[in-house]
């Protein structure tokens, strides 16, 4: 009889541990093989956002219906990937909410909230960028800058680390990226006088497994390109924008931010590495293997904290392993993701402040673009030629698609007196008054650097590009619309009016019951479109 | 980072703030500013007003889209209440509240220093003209498209509120040369429906898709793009410039002298 009973309770515990979903690290080097899962923030660890799925096609796409619609009743804006596991939807939101979704229905099933501290502040919105997951654990990095690990199944917290005082601007929005057993993130605050890094840490246990300063200090060859002192340590260089995965390298790609103060030049003279920067690192030790300075001394607010999409490309003849990079410095760069050289970079948008990328990899400045107390235009402005909404890269087509912004800005640079916990930008830009900006959905070959197409917007807009594999290119304007265009030609296929612009973000797309769904967050809402059923 | 498209709306100091927001704090810290005067201090007050304020009241505080600070500060507004309105904002304006979290009481103590230092210099404004003719004259010329306490046309911006919104400057520049800047949802467009019909009138929004005007009889109609064959943007404003030989320079003192009576109406008279 006892010897049952511990052979009964035995099977319980084993079938309370098999019950929930399971993910492991081959379904993320798989991406998105299996087309009912969304499994991490970029698709797949190239950062492709281009699903293989095809139900929906330029010829239907006309019909897409909305089926359900999401609302989060509280305050604040999505800019989450929402993450899809075995019809159920985890998606992250504003001021430090996270729910679990029936994706059928669109009703809650669980909802997870963390109290943001009264006197929390920061420069840009609670925001968070989404989820990522390994086992029955979702990890969730928080705007008062912990790290959470939430049980899958009821959003119950199973471990909470500090991974900085918030109290000193240190915030963190970025969606976890997953390799192996680590969880790897970066922190975010430079408009505050902070020091950027990358972290590891141990997704059973919390424990900190590395540590990359984004801000050379003593001992790294890269503390030369900062003033002697201790200008490193408000230096800047956030991490807010999903990095990318080279399994044959073991390599992780991650885009720096940029350094601070933001605008005054002569607070820290030099090349301030490695901001605005893209970082390649050992994935098992945090060790950089190489980086490559997109905007060396930036004065502009360009952070790279775009998506490092990475593809094997032929390049005259040759086959090349890629890292494809639109910054927000107005370039479109393609690197070798082995050497950390430039093959091509061409600007994607209009750029006065550098002439070319020259050979040796460093933009040949024009001069008139160093911002002081009198205002100097450039163009882009500090939102850039693009920021953080994702790009997608169609390997199908070869085609880099992104949306570009059109801009200008007079820039100000001036003194400021650094006080810890408090906003350290050194300037402020202002619109000239004639300036017209717009936006712009811009198809590139990353081959040449040149575009293929464009579909202007008559408005900047900040929303992210999805693909699929029946050739449709899934997109947002800054007026509310998520669209659908022909990825070949750029020709519009199919819109719908939102009531708020995507930001970050075009939603995701999985398989459900035989049926493929589009799902798009915008404002304070999850919207589900599908064909209708037959 | 994201500061860039986060678009946290930048210090608006309105000038309405300064009629409205007067509540006499019982110990008000700008009653003794120690930054008076202190050239440190004063540099500070400077970088804390083109980051937050310059934006809207322009680098120079000669007023942009928001009031002419310049002005204000020659017109006897009190620290006291400089201080106050900053800190609470406007309400129904553009015109945020400074939050403490934000911006320390010693940094608005600072921003005010700045700006009586900027402030010293009386700008050199003509005097106030004849108030009855310029009513009399904006009767004639603007109240057709402009409405002013209820009454009056809609195609153009209400003015109730103009003489706490617009400084002098600000005025002349609009009343002479009104092409140099037309508001957003004021600008000309014709619309071209698919059977030929022309309306024409001002943009009031637009996307990709669709585009919503308010006619000339003022009636407001959205468009799809799908039904149109033409969507006609004019470069000019429907207001007409009134250049110094339709409109003398004794007239236009007159009338900015009516215009800067509008300070809004109590909710009661509406």
């Amino acid at each position: 009889m006892r010897a049952f009973l511990i052979v009964v309770i035995a099977s319980v515990t084993l079938a309370a541990q098999t019950a929930g979903p399971q993910v492991t690290s081959q379904d993320q080097l798989d991406g998105l093989k299996d087309p009912t899962r969304w499994l991490t923030n970029g698709g797949d660890y190239n950062g492709h956002r281009h699903s293989p799925l095809t139900q929906i096609t330029p010829e239907n796409v006309g019909q897409l219906a909305a089926q359900w619609t999401f609302q989060t009743g509280t305050l604040g804006s999505f800019q989450t990937t929402p993450i899809v596991i075995d019809g159920v939807l985890y998606v992250t939101g504003f001021n430090n909410n996270a729910w679990a979704i029936d994706a059928r229905s669109g009703r809650t099933i669980w909802r997870y909230r963390r109290e943001l501290p009264e006197d929390w502040r920061g420069c840009c919105g609670a925001v968070n960028r989404g989820f990522g997951v390994l086992g029955d654990r979702l990890f969730m990095t928080t705007i008062d800058a912990h790290l959470v690990a939430l049980d899958m199944r009821t959003g119950g917290v199973l471990f909470d680390v500090e991974l900085a005082d918030y109290k000193l601007g240190y915030s963190a929005t970025v969606a976890p990226l997953i390799v192996k057993d680590k969880v790897i993130l970066g922190i975010a605050g430079a408009e505050y006088g902070i020091r950027g890094f990358i972290d590891a840490y141990d997704s059973q246990t919390g424990k900190r497994a590395w540590r990359f300063y984004t801000v050379a200090g003593p001992g790294d060859p890269g503390a030369r390109t900062w003033p002697q002192g201790d200008a490193y340590l408000r230096g800047g260089g956030s991490i807010w924008v999903t990095g990318t995965y080279d399994p044959q390298q073991n390599l992780i790609f991650f885009g720096t931010g940029n350094p601070g103060p933001d605008y005054y030049s002569s607070a820290r003279e030099g090349d301030n590495l490695y901001t605005t920067s893209l970082v390649a690192i050992d994935a098992d030790t945090g060790e950089r293997r190489w980086h490559y300075q997109f905007t060396p001394h930036d004065v502009h607010d360009w952070d790279s904290t775009q998506v490092p999409v990475l593809a094997d490309l032929t390049i005259n003849g040759q086959p090349r392993k890629v890292v494809m990079f639109a910054n927000r410095n107005g370039f479109f760069y393609t690197i070798d993701r082995v050497t950390g050289k430039v093959i091509v970079a061409k600007p994607f948008v209009e750029t006065t402040w550098a002439k070319e990328i020259g050979p040796d990899g460093r933009p040949v400045l024009l001069p008139g673009h160093l911002p002081d107390e009198d205002g100097e235009k450039t163009c882009p402005d500090l939102g850039g030629g693009t920021n953080f909404m994702s790009p997608s890269y169609d390997p199908t087509t070869r085609l880099f698609f992104v949306t570009a912004r059109e801009t200008c800005a007079t820039y100000y640079g001036f003194d400021q007196k650094f006080k810890p916990g408090d906003q350290y930008t050194g300037g402020a830009t202002m619109r000239p008054r004639d300036q017209k900006n717009f936006g712009a959905l811009r198809a590139i070959d990353p081959v040449t650097a040149t575009m293929k197409w464009e579909f202007r917007y008559p408005t900047t807009s900040a929303a992210g590009v999805l693909t699929t594999a029946s050739g449709l290119v899934f997109a947002g304007d800054g007026d509310g619309n998520v669209m659908a265009f022909e990825s070949r030609t750029g020709r519009n296929l199919w819109h719908y009016q939102l009531g708020f612009p995507m930001r970050s973000t075009a939603g995701t797309t999985y398989m459900l019951d035989g049926r493929q769904y589009l799902l798009v967050p915008s404002g304070s809402a999850l919207t589900a479109f599908a064909l209708p059923q037959r | 980072m994201t500061r860039t498209l986060a678009l946290v709306p930048l210090v608006v100091l309105a000038a309405t703030g300064l009629l409205l927001a007067q509540q006499p704090a019982s110990v008000n810290p700008a009653a003794n500013n120690p930054h008076l005067g202190n050239p440190q201090s004063i540099r500070s007050g400077m970088a804390l007003y083109r980051i937050s304020c310059a934006d809207c009241h322009g680098l120079d505080a000669g007023g942009y889209r928001g009031p002419d600070l310049i002005a204000l500060l020659a017109g006897g507004v009190t620290d006291e209440r400089l201080f106050q309105t900053i800190r609470k904002g406007v309400p129904g304006t553009e015109m945020p509240a400074a939050r403490e979290l934000d911006t320390s009481d010693n940094d608005l103590l600072m921003l005010i220093a700045y700006l009586r230092k900027i402030g010293t210099v009386a700008p050199t404004e003509t005097p106030v003209g004849n108030v009855e003719h310029g009513a009399t004259l904006f009767k004639a010329q603007c109240v057709s498209c402009h409405r002013v306490a209820g009454v009056g046309g809609r195609l153009g911006p209400d003015l109730t509120r103009i003489g706490v919104a617009r400084s002098r400057a600000a005025l002349t520049r609009e009343i002479r040369t009104p092409n140099d800047w037309i508001p957003p949802a004021f600008e000309m467009v014709t619309v071209v429906t698919r059977d030929g019909q022309r309306i024409r009138g001002v943009k009031k929004n637009e996307d990709v898709f669709s585009i919503q005007v308010m006619d000339m009889r003022e009636r407001i109609q959205g468009y799809l793009k799908s039904s149109l064959q033409e969507v006609i943007y004019e470069k000019s404003s429907l207001m007409p410039a009134f250049p110094a030989g339709r409109l003398s320079d004794g007239d236009l003192n007159d009338l900015i002298g009516y215009l800067s009576t509008l300070r809004g109406v109590e909710q009661s008279a509406r």
